[in-house]
């Protein structure tokens, strides 16, 4: 799915959080949003899925304008918190919310194992999630996002809390997901993730900073730090082109 | 909406004390109530004074007495004294004097009109009652069984789903939720129908407790009163769902209980909305409770049935959909569509 972003503006109260946000994710593509926390993200993601309203532009999804209820069953939204019921199991949690996406029972149980077996959470699945450690509450609110199989999956610093080894899973079934034809929007503030992705932005104070394949920001860069890029392009008023 | 009246079920079933204090501690309270206000193992202390010999002899039976030579003149008498009453006779025939309306007052009143009934099967001599501190009331504890129970099931039915609504916001699992293609109706239905489950079972269990265990007297039928307080319940679940979306966190919704819950006691039936100054008796229109309560007052003090209490049961239907259809609106905020 292709998410087209169109000089999007955001302010809260008299704070500008999101500046003339302009640009377009391919279908198919691993998208990696990079940026300090309070730089936008997450409003950002917020915005692109529905949840928020910007004060102008637009986001359209594959021809489809946000917000439009026909989309919502093709996103697969994680967002920072965990935003999980602390008093349900980790099994419990994903019922409810393949029951949201009405998931006939069938499917609902072959996806929810085999996520579980991904994610390592197959003996954990009786726990409730009060009792869950943060890595593990970060992996069954991954499995939420990606229980349903979405088309486009946006997730807001998925892999926080969660021990190298199991990131390097999860990548690798984010990459799986891609050669299924799926897109994937991913922030992150960690720099090592952004090497997984196909393109990235870099956003800073509301505006982004940088925007290319991450193959030509490595490029860029003499060290080959994407981080670097952050010094060398001090908020600018114009966007690099795409 | 079926997932979300099933997780709101299992999450309170995973909840062991929730589940606890929603259906018992109504209960715990209501006993403690019952306890207090039980005044029939009190006896009266009665000073009589110029009274016929039968009649002493009889209220002995039923009241700690004090016979009197002379009429005492002190209007502080009986408080001096620690009586309860001053029974007596003067040339317009018995009087009684009592401090003021409450339960002991009451229990004397009992005795003495219990023991004249007695003496005097077929013509009760009239018995002129006078207070020291005179107030207009009709007895409290005859009018309250009905107010408690309504206050008490609202109270905690608010709590619970007014708590979980908020944390449901502040967790964002509310956000998360709304980015399913689930429906808003939907939502609210499912919260209200789920919790509404839950104090409707809560209801059941304060009523067959007041009636069966405590004996509280219900005139009408216990079936009826059980289906008022369920009304009552849902409305407190929406009622609940709405004062949490002026709320930021848990603070402030506890900080808005005494805001919602006081104004409800005091357009339960506790206060005769009729004697209310400046018309803001009218106000209790605006008081979910007012109709579950004056429904339960009028079947379990006046033995109504169905017929007489419906528009009651309207009032309160009406008002759980217009604050259904409020919650609805108010989840666009979380979601435009």
């Amino acid at each position: 799915m292709q998410i087209l972003i169109q000089s999007i503006e955001k302010s809260f109260k008299k704070q500008k959080v999101l500046e003339n946000i302009d640009f377009t994710i391919e279908s198919g593509h691993i998208f990696c949003l990079l940026g300090a926390s309070g730089s936008g993200k997450t409003t950002l993601l917020r915005i692109i899925m529905g949840a928020l309203k910007a004060d102008s532009g637009s986001v359209t999804i594959d021809d489809l304008s946000v917000p439009d209820r026909r989309l919502l069953s093709l996103i697969g939204y994680m967002p920072q918190n965990d935003a999980l019921y602390e008093e349900l199991t980790v099994w419990e949690n994903l019922k409810f919310f393949a029951g949201l996406h009405k998931m006939p029972r069938a499917d609902f149980l072959k996806a929810a194992q085999a996520l579980l077996s991904m994610t390592e959470m197959t003996d954990y699945q009786q726990k409730l999630i009060r009792n869950c450690s943060g890595g593990m509450k970060k992996r069954v609110s991954l499995m939420v996002a990606l229980m349903h199989h979405p088309k486009l999956l946006l997730l807001d610093e998925p892999t926080v809390g969660v021990d190298p080894v199991l990131r390097r899973k999860i990548w690798q079934h984010l990459n799986s997901l891609k050669d299924g034809g799926a897109t994937i929007l991913v922030t992150t503030h960690v720099m090592d993730e952004v090497y997984q992705c196909d393109d990235a932005g870099l956003i800073r104070n509301g505006r982004i900073v940088a925007l290319d394949t991450v193959k030509n920001l490595i490029a860029s860069t003499q060290n080959s730090n994407i981080e670097e890029l952050f010094f060398t392009n001090p908020t600018k008023d114009e966007v690099p082109a795409c | 909406m079926l997932s979300i009246i099933k997780r709101i079920l299992s999450q309170i079933k995973n909840d062991k004390r929730s589940l606890g204090l929603l259906l018992f501690a109504p209960l715990l309270v209501i006993t403690l109530l019952y306890f207090i206000l039980d005044d029939s193992s009190y006896v009266p202390k009665i000073a009589v004074f110029d009274i016929n010999e039968q009649l002493v002899t009889g209220l002995d039976e039923n009241a700690e007495l004090t016979i009197l030579d002379e009429l005492p003149v002190d209007d502080n008498y009986l408080e001096t004294n620690n009586l309860d009453a001053l029974f007596y006779t003067d040339t317009d025939g018995l009087k009684l004097l009592m401090l003021e309306q409450n339960s002991k007052s009451t229990a004397a009143l009992k005795a003495i009109t219990d023991a004249v009934a007695n003496l005097q099967k077929n013509s009760p001599n009239q018995i002129e009652t006078s207070y020291v501190y005179e107030t207009d009331s009709e007895n409290l504890l005859d009018s309250m069984s009905y107010v408690i129970l309504g206050v008490i099931s609202f109270f905690f039915v608010f709590i619970l789903s007014g708590m979980s609504f908020v944390r449901e916001r502040f967790g964002q699992t509310l956000e998360r939720m709304l980015t399913t293609p689930i429906s808003r109706v939907d939502v609210i239905a499912g919260y209200t129908i789920g919790y509404g489950i839950l104090a409707a079972l809560q209801s059941v269990v304060i009523i067959l407790y007041s009636a069966y265990v405590l004996s509280i007297h219900i005139e009408g039928s216990v079936g009826l009163s059980i289906l008022v307080m369920i009304l009552m319940a849902f409305s407190a679940v929406s009622i609940g769902a709405l004062v949490s979306i002026f709320a930021n966190n848990e603070l402030q919704l506890v900080q808005f209980i005494p805001v919602v819950v006081n104004p409800q006691i005091f357009f339960s039936g506790l206060i005769p909305i009729d004697t209310i100054p400046f018309g803001l008796g009218n106000l209790c229109y605006f008081a979910p409770i007012y109709y579950g309560c004056t429904a339960l007052q009028k079947i379990m003090i006046q033995g109504k049935g169905l017929a007489e209490i419906w528009p009651w049961l309207l009032g309160s239907f009406a008002y759980i959909l217009i604050l259904f259809s409020i919650n609805v609106l108010a989840l666009k905020k979380y979601r435009s569509i």
